[in-house]
Formats: structure tokens, C-alpha cells, sequence
């Protein structure tokens, strides 16, 4: 396992090398020069400008200015952006990577609960309506021009029905007066969220460690003891509304990406259902005498998922993709809005470093899902 | 129970059971009028070609059918009780806790992703066998022993046993809350020979031991002849002869029970002149008139052609066959 770790983090530093070289090239390959864009940029100030090429080697050929890029990256170093000067480019996206990253894990994460779901109930009665109306909802959604769905949605929920704001992180005048900054309480948002997930984990851990399978409730009492908590805690430290406020902003862009991708799952799980239920371990569940339910989810389900956990990674890294058009669509300040921004300003630094961490938490979500296929796998597991 | 005659009652009596399978191509009749009784403790052996039902009248006991099957006739008698009737939820109960079934493909009734000493205590939990998790896990770590397997061994997974460990496993899990009647559907089939022999002995010792009534099915005449009190013989679906075992094997009354036992010489260590049955079972969706056998069966006659041949009984067997082979046709053949 650990041999595994290893190999896999050594693989991704290699991809990651890789991303950062062909990003460099790709942007030195657009017509005008970094060098001329810095120059150019009104912003900043001409003593500021020299210490500026100095320290990218501006001034130096090609080769050696993707030496120091390559130095400058792997150390952190992603330069200054234009857009946002005098803020370090690492500065920006370490403000907004956070906000993509909570709302597309957050989407992919209730889009493969719905799809693993609603694809284990159709194929386990097949045949029945919800197989029709499922299979029918998703795959339109799966088809649509997600752009014209995702303004569908304002339009409907945030316009006509008026239950959700329009877009953006936060609604200002919520946020007036107050004492901390957004930033601030999405941390904490997701220090909270972290506390909880592990919580949740190791709650199910120990049920399993001590476990008797018909004290099945228990551990999910614990959990949803533990989700009251949450709330209250909250309500302690007085920001609690602001927090809210930002929740109410995530759910659009959630329900909207849930839509539209919960088909994918949902298909692959009824076909990868429909295989483990033709096999003999299924039976021998039934057999044993084991209530409909535990066949189902204990067994059925729950071999069915290995297939489709590997395609995860496909719907985070396709989420994280469409991060560029959902964010834009939903005013997400996030890292594809940026990204957005930034091509359209020029902002060469910003544009890299953008790309550079898209690739980056792709190659995460990757060595992520693969530990966890190995968790759930025991055949692999002990290779 | 507190009946005097509640001991030479069978513990299981099948009355007249047919069931078909829909398919495409017509109704596939895979068991038609099947009939027998097994005593307590007694094991009764079901042979024939594959492809003669044998597996589906195993499902049926179970009433574990596949979506296309249905039982159309028959009673099963569980101890006086119809399970034929019983909702899915009734039926859940009697599985495992009544009669617990060692499946033909034993190699893959184990979960995968779980541990195997966790599937031998889920049955365990699902009936209440033990009342706590410290006594079911000995419970396990007993049944293990029973079957030769290091009750270490509980804590690890399917795929880390060999064919025969897991062969064991699965009878273990099979013996796991104490059934009346244990069902093995070719147990040792995939098995090589000498594990598969082990094994036999110590299925028969086990269920002896624990005074279980057992079916075991195989296509193996010869395997069923050891483990065996009573046989009977599968073909098309149809039961054609039963009887106690040693009379069955001294004497084969149907000329298809005499192809089955030439067919495998190792029985009895004789060597007959190894004759191979030509031909094979017709196709269940459209089974030939009169006694199915007839296409196959040196004897066959115009009646055999024409009409399905009562029981002819000798003492406690009997066949379903026009011309019964004596003692003397069977050595004649
Ligand atoms: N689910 C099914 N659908 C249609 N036909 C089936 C099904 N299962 C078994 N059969 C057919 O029923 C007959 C009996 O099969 P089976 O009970 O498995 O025989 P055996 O165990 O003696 O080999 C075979 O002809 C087989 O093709
Ligand atoms: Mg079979």
C-alpha cells in the first residue's frame, strides 16, 4: 500500500511537471511576449518593473526563462498578476481555489449519491416507473447545452420562484457590517465540513469494527446527532448567518450540476447492478435468508460500485473542467471564473497558474479515487 | 411435535412439483411431477446428465427461482409446513434457518469485498442463532474447525483461500444456524479428485455427526453412490427411478440408470467396458412424446414412443419405465 502511495505520488509529480511545461510553451506560443505584457501593464510602477524581469529572466532567452519558470513554479513562485497587482498570483487562487473546490466536490458528491441510487433501485425493479422517468429526466439533462440549462434554472428558481439568489458567493447586503471576512467563514465552512467528514468516518469505522450487522441504525443516529451539532455550534459564534448566506448561494450551482451529470452515474450503476445481481454471491445472500434490503446494499450494491467509483474521476475532473462555464454562468468567483478573467485580460502569470492548479487537482482527484478503489477492493488491496 | 409419529414423518416431502422457465422459446418444463420424501437424517442423492434439472429442483426447494421461472404444481412439506404458498418474507425465515442450500458454483457464493468469516456470521445474525456478537463468532470459529479450516482463517477474504478452503468455508456457512435438511448442489464438482474425495468423506461425517437430512445432487453416479442413502435419478426433468441406494447400484431398473453407471466405471472398482451414453438429454422447451429417454434407449418400443410410463414398484423403489431392466437384463445389456 504504502509502495503504492509512493509510486502513484512520483507519477503524479512527473504529470504535473508535464502540465507546467506544456502550459509555459502553449502561452509563449501566443502571439506577444510576456515580457512586453509586463511592460506594458500601466500598473505597475517602472522600479517595480525591472526587479520584476530580474527575477522571471525576462531578459534572458527562452530556454532559460522556462528554467526559472520551472524553478519559480515548483517553489511556489507563480509570479505576480496583472489583473490583480500588486497580489501574487498563489495569493488569488489560494482565495479562490477553496470556492471551486467545496462547490464542484460538493455537485459531484450529491450527483453520484443520486446516480448511485436511483441506479440501484431501477435495476434492482426493473421495469417500473421511476426506471422510466429516471432514464428518461437524465438522459435529456445529461444531453442538454449546459450553459442554456444552467440559465434555465435562475430563471425559473432565482427569477420567477424567487427561492434563490441569482448567482455570486455572497449577497452584499447581508454581508454589510460585518465584522469578518468571507474568507474568513468559508475557512471555517470548511474546517467545519473536514471535522464533520472525518467524524462521519470514523463513526461508521468503529459500527463496523464492533459491529453487529442488525444494530444497523446506530451508527447513522450518531451521524445525524453529530450533523444537529453542526448548526448549533454555529449559531454560537454569531456568523452563523453569513454561513448560511453563502449555503444558500451553493445551491443552485449544486442542483443545476447535479442535473446534469447524475445520469452518467445512474446509468453505469444500473448495468454494473444488473451483472453483480447475476452472480452466485448474490444468490447465496438471498439464500442465507438476508431481509431484501441487505442483499440489495450489502452485496448487489455494494459490489456494483467498483466499476463505478473508477468513473469518478471522470466526473470530478469533467466537473472541474466545466468549473470555467458554471462558475461564469453562476458569477462563482472561483478558480474557472478566474481563469476566465484572466485569458480575457491577458493576465499571463494568473492564466498559468490557474491552468497549473486545474491540473493539479485533477492529478489529487485521481490518486484519491484510486486509493479509495483500493480501499473498497480488497482484492487489490492486499496485492 | 409431542406426536407419536413425528419421527418417522420425512422431515421433507415433495408432492408433484413442476416448474417451468419462460423464455423466448416457449415454456422450458425443467421439473415435471417430481415427487420423494426424505427421512431425518437420511441423505438422498440426485443424479443425472447435466442439464436435467437437477439445479432447478434444488432453486425450487429453496424457492430461490430466477425472474422467467415458475412453480406451476407441487407442495413442499417441510416438516407438515407448505412453503410453496409463503410470501418472500415468510420464505426468508425457513432459508438458512430450515434448510440451507452448499451451492453448485461454491467457488463464487462468496462476497468478494467481504471477509469470510463476516458471511458466515451474517447468516448467523440474520436468524438470531447467537445472541451476541462474541457468541457468534465462536460459533463461527467451531464451524470452521468442523470443516478443517484454521478459525484464523475467518478474517480473511475469498480470495485468499484456495478452491478447496473455500469449498469448506461455504459448507460451514452452510451448517451455520443448525438446518434440518442442507442442500448440496454439486459441492465438489470443480474441485480436483483427491480434495474432491476428502471433502466427501467429511461432508457425510458432518452431516452424520449432526444428524442432518441431506440432498446432494451430482452428475457423478459414482460420487452420489458414496455419500448416499437413498438415489434418485433425474432425466428431462423428470424423476425416473428412486430407491435405496445399494439396491439401485445392485440392480438398476431404468436402462438410463444403467447407461449413467456404465458410463462411470469407478464405481464399485469393477471395470465394465466403458460405454458412453450416445447422444444427450432432449431439449426441455420441446421434450420429445411418450418416456423422454425413448431417442437413447436400446428397448425403446412403440408404447415408450407414445405414452409417459407409470411407476413399476418393487418393495420401497420403484421406475417409470415401460420395460424395466431385472437383474439379469441389466447384466445382459
Ligand atoms: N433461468 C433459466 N431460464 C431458462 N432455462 C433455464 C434456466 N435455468 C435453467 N434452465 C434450463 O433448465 C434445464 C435444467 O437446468 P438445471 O436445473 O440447471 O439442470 P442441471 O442442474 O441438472 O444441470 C436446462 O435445460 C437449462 O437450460
Ligand atoms: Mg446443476
Amino acid at each position: 500500500m504504502t509502495n503504492y502511495l509512493i509510486r502513484r505520488v512520483g507519477q503524479m509529480v512527473l504529470t504535473l511537471f508535464l502540465i507546467v511545461t506544456l502550459t509555459f510553451f502553449l502561452v509563449q506560443a501566443q502571439p506577444g511576449d510576456y515580457a512586453t505584457f509586463y511592460s506594458l501593464n500601466p500598473d505597475i510602477p517602472a522600479e517595480a518593473r525591472e526587479q520584476i524581469k530580474a527575477s522571471f529572466g525576462l531578459d534572458k532567452p527562452l530556454w532559460q526563462q522556462y528554467l526559472v519558470h520551472m524553478k519559480n513554479t515548483f517553489t511556489g513562485n507563480f509570479g505576480i498578476s496583472f489583473g490583480h497587482y500588486p497580489r501574487p498570483v498563489l495569493e488569488v487562487l489560494a482565495e479562490r481555489l477553496p470556492r471551486t473546490v467545496v462547490l464542484f466536490l460538493s455537485a459531484t458528491a450529491v450527483s453520484f449519491y443520486v446516480g448511485f441510487f436511483l441506479g440501484k433501485a431501477i435495476a434492482w425493479r426493473r421495469g417500473g416507473v421511476l426506471e422510466y422517468a429516471a432514464t428518461i429526466s437524465g438522459a435529456t439533462l445529461f444531453t442538454a447545452f449546459t450553459p442554456a440549462f444552467a440559465l434555465m434554472m435562475i430563471w425559473i428558481f432565482a427569477f420567477k420562484l424567487g427561492w434563490l439568489p441569482v448567482g455570486k458567493f455572497l449577497d452584499p447586503l447581508i454581508w454589510r457590517g460585518a465584522e469578518v471576512s468571507a474568507n474568513h467563514v468559508f475557512s471555517y465552512m470548511l474546517a467545519t465540513a473536514a471535522v464533520f467528514i472525518v467524524f462521519a468516518f470514523l463513526t461508521l469505522l468503529a459500527a463496523r469494527k464492533l459491529g453487529r450487522l442488525g444494530a444497523g441504525r446506530t451508527p447513522f443516529l450518531v451521524i445525524a446527532a453529530g450533523a444537529a451539532v453542526v448548526p448549533m455550534a454555529w449559531a454560537f459564534t454569531g456568523v452563523g448567518y453569513l454561513a448560511l448566506d453563502i449555503l444558500r448561494h451553493m445551491i443552485l450551482p449544486i442542483a443545476t450540476l447535479t442535473l446534469i451529470s447524475f445520469a452518467g452515474t445512474m446509468l453505469l450503476t444500473r448495468n454494473s447492478m444488473l451483472e453483480t445481481m447475476r452472480e452466485d454471491y448474490v444468490m447465496a445472500a438471498r439464500a442465507k435468508g438476508l431481509p431484501e434490503k441487505v442483499v440489495r446494499d450489502r452485496h448487489a450494491a455494494r459490489n456494483a460500485l467498483l466499476p463505478v467509483i473508477t468513473s469518478l474521476v471522470y466526473s470530478l475532473i469533467f466537473a472541474i473542467d466545466g468549473s470555467v462555464i458554471i462558475e461564469a454562468v453562476f458569477s462563482w468567483p472561483g478558480t474557472g471564473m478566474t481563469l476566465l478573467e484572466a485569458v480575457r485580460s491577458e493576465d499571463l502569470p494568473l492564466v498559468m497558474g490557474s491552468i497549473v492548479f486545474i491540473g493539479l487537482f485533477s492529478l489529487l482527484a485521481h490518486v484519491i479515487v484510486d486509493v479509495l478503489y483500493v480501499y473498497l477492493d480488497p482484492r487489490i488491496r492486499y496485492q | 411435535m409431542g406426536m407419536p409419529t413425528a419421527d418417522s414423518q420425512p422431515i421433507l416431502k415433495v408432492v408433484d412439483l413442476s416448474l417451468s422457465y419462460l423464455t423466448r422459446q416457449g415454456p422450458v418444463h425443467a421439473v415435471q411431477s417430481v415427487s420423494f420424501d426424505l427421512g431425518r437424517g437420511q441423505s438422498l442423492g440426485l443424479v443425472g446428465e447435466s442439464g436435467c434439472g437437477k439445479t432447478s429442483v434444488a432453486n425450487c426447494l429453496m424457492r430461490l427461482l430466477p425472474d422467467n421461472g415458475r412453480l406451476t404444481s407441487g407442495q413442499i412439506l417441510l416438516d407438515g409446513q407448505d412453503l410453496v404458498p409463503l410470501s418472500e418474507e415468510e420464505m426468508r425465515h425457513f432459508r438458512w434457518g430450515r434448510m440451507a442450500m452448499v451451492f453448485q458454483a461454491a467457488m463464487n457464493a462468496l462476497d468478494p469485498v467481504y471477509r469470510v468469516g463476516e458471511q458466515v456470521m451474517e447468516a448467523i445474525e440474520a436468524h438470531g442463532v447467537e445472541g451476541t456478537t462474541a457468541g457468534a463468532r465462536e460459533r463461527v470459529a467451531r464451524l470452521f474447525r468442523m470443516v478443517g479450516l484454521d478459525p484464523q482463517l475467518m478474517e480473511r477474504y475469498p480470495h485468499e483461500f484456495s478452491g478447496g478452503m473455500r469449498q469448506r468455508a461455504v459448507i460451514a456457512m452452510a451448517l451455520a444456524c443448525d438446518p434440518a435438511v442442507i442442500i448440496a448442489d454439486e459441492p465438489t464438482t470443480a474441485l480436483d479428485v483427491i480434495v474432491q474425495d476428502r471433502l466427501l468423506r467429511e461432508l457425510k461425517g458432518v452431516q452424520r455427526e449432526l444428524n442432518m437430512s441431506m440432498i446432494y445432487i451430482s452428475h457423478d453416479i459414482g460420487v452420489v453412490a458414496e455419500v448416499t442413502d437413498r438415489i434418485g435419478v433425474m432425466y428431462a426433468g423428470r424423476l425416473v427411478e428412486l430407491g435405496d441406494t445399494a439396491d439401485v447400484f445392485g440392480a438398476p431398473m431404468h436402462p438410463y440408470t444403467a447407461a449413467l453407471m456404465s458410463s462411470f466405471p469407478s464405481i464399485s472398482g469393477e471395470k465394465h467396458g466403458l460405454e458412453t451414453l450416445p447422444g444427450e438429454p432432449p431439449n426441455l422447451a420441446n421434450p420429445p412424446a411418450g418416456c423422454p429417454f425413448h431417442p437413447r434407449c436400446a428397448y425403446a418400443t412403440e408404447e415408450c414412443r407414445r405414452e409417459f410410463p407409470s411407476q413399476v414398484r418393487r418393495g420401497s423403489r420403484w421406475a417409470a419405465c415401460w420395460h424395466p431392466l431385472t437383474d439379469m437384463a441389466g447384466a445382459g445389456k
